[in-house]
C-alpha cells in the first residue's frame, strides 16, 4: 500500500489573459477541485482593506458609519497580503496601531472652499507604504475619464470638511465581503455536441433553419454552401434543452446529442483589482493547499488510536 | 444583537481541536472525523479523492447545521485499509494534485507572459 498514490495531474490553457481579468481550461480533475477553487477565490484568499476608521471632523451630508463602510468597499492593492499577519494572530501590536506586520494606515483631509463641489475620492487617501494603495483603474492609454479621478467617497460643498484616519487590515470574503478579491468567479462544464447526421438530412432546409434558431444562444448555424448543420460555438450552450425539445416537437427525438464533460472546465476571473486575476488563482492553489495541511492528524490523535487499536485488537483476540 | 461574531466562521476556539477521531463501536473499519470551522470546501474534495480510494468502502460528509460550523467526515474501509490510512492518502493525494495544478497554471502563465 505505501507510495500508492491516486493523485491527477490536471492540466490547463489559459485563452486570455488581462491583469483583473483571466480564462482558462481545466481538465483531468473534477468538479470538487474546480469549485473548492472558486470558492476559495471568492471566500478566502486574502487581501487588505480599510477596517477601523476614526473620523476627526466630519460636516459632509453622510453620516460617520456610512463614510467608514464606503471606506471599506475600496479595493487596496494587496500584493502583500498574502505575506501579512492577521491582526488577530499579530504577537507585535495590539491590533489597533501602525504594526509593520498587519496594518496600513491611511490619512484622508478634504475641505471645500469653493463653490464649485468637490469631489472626495480614493485619490484623497495618503499612506506611507507605497505597496498599499487604492487601486488605480485609470486606463493606461491616458484617455481622460471619471474614472481616472478615483472611486467618489462622498461630496463637499463651500464650508464642508472631511477629516480621517484609517486603519487597513488583512482579511478574508468569509470574514466581510469587502475583502473578497473576485469580482466574479464561475466555471461551466464543457458541452460535447453530437448532431445525428443521417437524421438532420432528413429535414428540409426550412425546418434546419427553425431547429438553429429555437437555441437562444448562437451554438449552431448553417453552412450557406452545403446546407449542412454545423455546432458553431459549443460553449455557447447554456444546457437550456430548448433544441432538444425543438426537435423532439418536429418528431426528430434523438437529432442532437450533448452531454456535459464530467473532467473539463471552462473558468472566468474577475478581479477587483487588488491582486492580479492570475495570482487570484495561485495564490487560492496555495491557500487549498494550507486548508488541507491544517486538516490532517495531529500526532496525539494518531497515538491515542494506535492504543485504542491494540487495546480493541487484544480484547478481540481475547 | 445576539448574532455570533463573524470570526466565528473561521477561528478555531482555543483548547479545540481542529480534527477530531471516533472509530464505529459497532462497525469495524468505520470512523467519523470532525472538523472545526471548515465547509463544503474542504468535505467535497475529500469527498471525492476518498472515493477514488479502491479501499474505501463508504465516504461521505456533513454540515451538519449552517451555524455550526463544523462538518463531519465519516469513512468505512477494506480490511486491507483504515480509515485513519484513507483520510491521510487522500490528504496527500490532493496536495499532490494542487501542486501539479500549479505548476501547469505557472508553465501556462509564464508562456502569456512572455507574449506582452
Ligand atoms: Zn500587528
Amino acid at each position: 500500500m505505501e507510495g500508492m498514490s491516486y493523485a491527477r495531474t490536471p492540466r490547463v490553457k489559459i485563452r486570455e489573459l488581462k491583469d483583473d481579468y483571466a480564462k482558462f481550461e481545466l481538465r483531468d480533475t473534477d468538479a470538487s477541485i474546480a469549485n473548492a477553487l472558486r470558492r476559495v477565490m471568492i471566500a478566502e484568499v486574502p487581501t487588505i482593506a480599510i477596517d477601523l476608521v476614526e473620523i476627526e471632523v466630519n460636516s459632509s451630508v453622510l453620516n460617520d458609519e456610512f463614510i467608514a463602510h464606503r471606506l471599506g468597499l475600496i479595493p487596496l492593492t494587496s500584493e502583500r497580503a498574502m505575506a501579512m499577519r492577521f491582526s488577530r494572530d499579530c504577537d507585535a501590536c495590539d491590533g489597533d496601531g501602525q504594526c509593520e506586520f498587519c496594518s496600513v494606515e491611511f490619512h484622508l483631509r478634504a475641505k471645500c472652499i469653493s463653490d464649485q463641489t468637490l469631489d472626495v475620492t480614493s485619490k484623497d487617501l495618503y499612506s506611507p507604504d507605497h505597496t498599499v494603495v487604492p487601486v488605480d483603474f485609470s486606463d493606461p492609454s491616458g484617455e481622460e475619464s471619471s474614472e481616472q479621478r478615483g472611486i467618489i467617497i462622498v461630496k463637499l460643498r463651500r464650508g464642508q470638511e472631511l477629516r480621517l484616519r484609517a486603519i487597513a487590515r488583512k482579511g478574508i470574503g468569509k470574514d466581510h465581503a469587502k475583502w473578497s478579491p473576485a469580482a466574479t468567479v464561475t466555471f461551466m462544464y464543457e458541452p460535447d455536441i453530437h448532431i445525428n447526421e443521417d437524421l438532420m438530412e432528413t429535414l428540409t432546409l426550412e425546418e434546419k433553419r427553425t431547429w438553429v434558431e429555437s437555441s437562444p444562444t448562437r451554438v449552431f448555424d448553417i453552412d450557406a454552401n452545403t446546407h449542412q448543420v454545423l455546432v458553431v460555438d459549443p460553449e455557447a450552450y447554456t444546457y437550456d434543452d430548448e433544441v432538444i425539445k425543438k426537435a423532439e416537437a418536429m418528431g426528430k427525438p434523438g437529432l442532437v446529442e450533448i452531454s456535459a464533460k464530467q473532467d473539463s472546465f471552462i473558468f472566468t476571473v474577475e478581479s477587483t483589482g487588488a491582486i492580479k486575476a492570475s495570482q487570484l488563482v495561485l495564490n487560492a492553489i496555495e491557500i487549498l493547499k494550507q486548508k488541507l495541511d491544517a486538516v490532517r492528524l495531529s500526532e496525539d490523535t494518531v497515538e491515542a488510536d494506535d492504543q485504542f487499536g491494540e487495546l480493541g485488537a487484544h480484547m478481540r483476540g481475547g | 444583537m445576539n448574532a455570533p461574531d463573524r470570526y466565528e466562521r473561521f477561528v478555531v476556539p482555543e483548547g479545540t481541536k481542529k480534527v477530531s477521531y471516533e472509530r464505529d463501536t459497532k462497525i469495524i473499519n468505520a470512523a467519523s472525523f470532525t472538523i472545526e470551522r471548515e465547509d463544503h470546501t474542504v468535505g467535497n474534495i475529500l469527498r471525492m479523492q476518498l472515493h477514488r480510494d479502491p479501499n474505501v468502502l463508504f465516504a461521505g460528509y456533513k454540515l451538519p447545521h449552517p451555524l455550526q460550523y463544523k462538518i463531519i467526515i465519516r469513512i468505512h474501509t477494506a480490511s486491507q485499509s483504515s480509515p485513519m490510512q484513507a483520510y491521510n492518502q487522500a490528504i496527500n493525494d490532493l496536495d499532490k494534485e494542487l501542486d501539479n495544478l500549479k505548476s501547469a497554471f505557472e508553465a501556462e502563465l509564464a508562456k502569456h507572459s512572455s507574449g506582452y
